[in-house]
């Protein structure tokens, strides 16, 4: 009755107490005021829907069948179901597991680095309140810039001749250059570098939004009942930002878990495989036509990866709304 | 522990003392004193705070600015040692090369045309589709936003194979296929312009919106699409504006999606034809400094006009609420 009436305010008798409708007629007028609801909404969704189906929806559930084929990418090498080979052979595959292995150790580094040095510049900058601004916009600055011209920048400063870096370490110590590129373990410490550099900016702001949400009151009250420093940092500052710590901590490694633009630029996986990552490994397997049934697979273990963790982030933010309620 | 006295102005002696307990003034006293006798000890922390912050500014920038020198001399000149900081011999070859013999100027309006149709693209189907999983009510409303948001996180690189032959199998259809296929603008665009983030946060600043602008503009016998156009999208100009910009940002920054679906020179875009005077074995590094500093330039530029923007457009969310 009130659907009804919503949907045809002319229709609303005096009477709202005696249905002024047959059965059948108002089975009929609420079929039509569903296909009239439908129809707005399909509207207003469709644009939106038909791309996210046709390049989001769709490849993403056919991503999951073309891991268990390989081939079909140029005409020369058609699609060939496989079964679970792909999954077997990406299990022991060297190359793979180097790759992970690579993107493990990125991924565990860049967010300590990182991380530690945010809020360490955050708390340094909730604290000296005077020229904030100007820091923090400085300090945003190379998130300006794509991911690829980071990289090149840094290419500059590496550089074995007349990068920064290396006048600065023959000036002060002298011997030969840093091949910062071009060995072991150095070369993924440089890209390590490379993504903290770019980052950083962004998680300051993130963290200094959150220290500001420390209430001062809770911060002057424990000074009074003669709390130090370290006890204060440790007992208001640290539960306070325990749960964006966590969520920021989700998000960290789903992106960084994605590396590949610096490293396709840089080092394009080299030297000898030290700087091969997960997404740089599906790049050349796909796009040198090398063994695209690795690469369907690989792709959908980084998709179930990035999928869980997604899911745990939202899972620690419902937690966190939660205890704000 | 007594850091916190110079700057902190709620510092017990200074605020007026409200009536409190003989204990608690005791205690400001002793505050106080200690305050006194740190004070010189927080001038070099704060000293020492500033530096490190200065420090890392430096870092931040500094990388830009090292581009500076090599992009106006001559490639053979930066071997040289000791440095040559500033260039003896200015010059803009560099640049004439780049204009000349690449093609920056295509890839850059490229880059325009690939970005801002993204953009575009995105605020209008994303406004759509916010408005209806705001306002509107539909069977299965719930469900289909949840498999949109689902799809929120889905990495690039997890879905690269599948699209790339998406697109591939498009472009050998007819008619349509000479629109979408590797190598074309729409195959660039629409691919990178599936994001339901926008979806999301669209919806969540719709809702916001008090219902009675609805109800008086039904009353009013409006439909849902002048509802939109007439009272919704002029009061969500901020959330546009914030929107747009950052996804305007992040898709001109792509470089994974163009490097595959766009290879052709014709279609390239910056981030991918600038890698691309990276050679594999010899570099040029003049030009490539060149075409980065040409690339960082305006946007930094923009970025600081439209900063007071960004600023504006918080404010304006703000006040609405």
């Amino acid at each position: 009755m009130t659907a009804v009436g919503a949907a045809a305010p002319e229709m609303v008798s005096d009477d709202w107490a005696t249905p002024s409708l047959s059965d059948a007629e108002y089975r009929w007028r609420a079929r039509r005021y569903r296909f009239r609801t439908v129809r707005r909404a399909a509207g207003f969704l469709s644009p939106y829907l038909i791309i996210w189906g046709v390049f989001l929806a769709i490849p993403a559930v056919w991503g999951v069948f073309l891991s268990f084929n390989r081939g079909g990418l140029i005409r020369g090498d058609p699609r060939v179901f496989v079964g679970f080979d792909n999954w077997t052979r990406a299990w022991t595959d060297s190359e793979l597991r180097t790759a992970v292995k690579n993107t493990g150790i990125y991924v565990v580094i860049a967010i300590a680095v990182v991380f530690t040095l945010a809020i360490f510049l955050a708390s340094l900058l909730n604290h000296y309140k005077k020229g904030s601004n100007f820091y923090k916009v400085a300090l945003y600055f190379p998130l300006l810039a794509p991911p690829i011209l980071g990289a090149l920048m840094w290419f500059f400063m590496v550089n074995f001749d007349f990068g920064i870096l290396n006048l600065l370490k023959r000036g002060i110590f002298g011997g030969d250059g840093v091949r910062f590129l071009g060995d072991n373990p150095h070369a993924l410490l440089t890209i390590v570098a490379v993504e903290v550099w770019r980052g950083l900016g962004f998680w300051v702001l993130f963290y200094l939004a959150g220290l500001q949400s420390v209430p001062e009151e809770l911060q002057a009250a424990a000074r009074i009942d003669g709390a130090g420093k370290w006890r204060r940092f440790r007992r208001i500052t640290v539960p306070t930002l325990r749960p964006l710590l966590l969520f920021a901590l989700v998000i960290a490694v789903i992106f960084n878990f994605q590396l590949f633009d610096s490293v396709q630029v840089l080092t394009d996986g080299g030297p000898r495989l030290g700087t091969a990552t997960v997404v740089w490994f599906i790049h050349k397997r796909l796009f040198k036509f090398q063994d695209t049934g690795l690469a369907y697979a690989s792709s959908i273990g980084l998709l179930v990866v990035v999928l869980i963790l997604t899911g745990l982030s939202f899972w620690l933010l419902g937690k966190r709304r939660q205890r704000e309620a | 522990m007594a850091g916190e006295l110079t700057t902190d102005p709620a510092a017990p002696e200074e605020v007026p003392p409200p009536p409190a307990t003989s204990d608690a003034d005791a205690m400001a006293a002793r505050l106080a004193e200690a305050g006194r006798a740190k004070r010189l000890d927080d001038r070099t922390r704060m000293v020492l705070a500033y530096v490190v912050l200065t420090l890392f500014v430096v870092i931040a920038v500094g990388p830009a600015f090292y581009l500076i020198s090599p992009a106006f001399r001559d490639s053979v000149s930066l071997f040289t040692y000791p440095p040559e900081w500033i260039p003896n011999e200015p010059t803009l070859e560099n640049y004439r090369f780049l204009f000349s013999n690449t093609s920056y100027v295509r890839w850059a309006i490229n880059t325009l045309i690939f970005a801002g149709s993204t953009t575009l693209l995105t605020l209008a189907t994303n406004t759509m589709a916010g408005y209806a999983f705001a306002r509107l009510r539909f069977p299965g409303r719930n469900l289909l936003f949840f498999v949109i948001l689902a799809t929120l996180m889905v990495p690039v690189a997890a879905v690269l194979a599948p699209t790339y032959l998406t697109v591939n199998t498009i472009g050998d259809w007819p008619i349509i296929g000479n629109w979408i296929d590797i190598d074309t603008y729409l195959g660039l665009i629409l691919p990178s312009a599936v994001s339901p983030l926008g979806v999301f946060m669209m919806r969540q600043f719709i809702e916001t919106l008090p219902d009675g602008l609805y109800e008086a503009a039904r009353l009013d016998g409006a439909g849902e699409w002048r509802i939109f156009t007439r009272i919704v999208l002029p009061l969500i100009k901020p959330a546009l504006v914030v929107l747009g910009i950052f996804v305007f940002m992040l898709t001109w920054a792509s470089y994974l999606w163009p490097l595959v679906a766009a290879t052709d020179n014709e279609f390239r875009v910056l981030t991918v034809g600038i890698a691309s005077l990276k050679g594999q074995f010899v570099t040029d590094w003049g030009i490539l400094a060149a075409a980065s500093l040409l690339t960082i330039v305006p946007v930094t530029i923009i970025f600081l006009f439209f900063q007071k923007w960004f600023v504006q457009a918080s404010m304006a969310g703000a006040l609405k609420q």
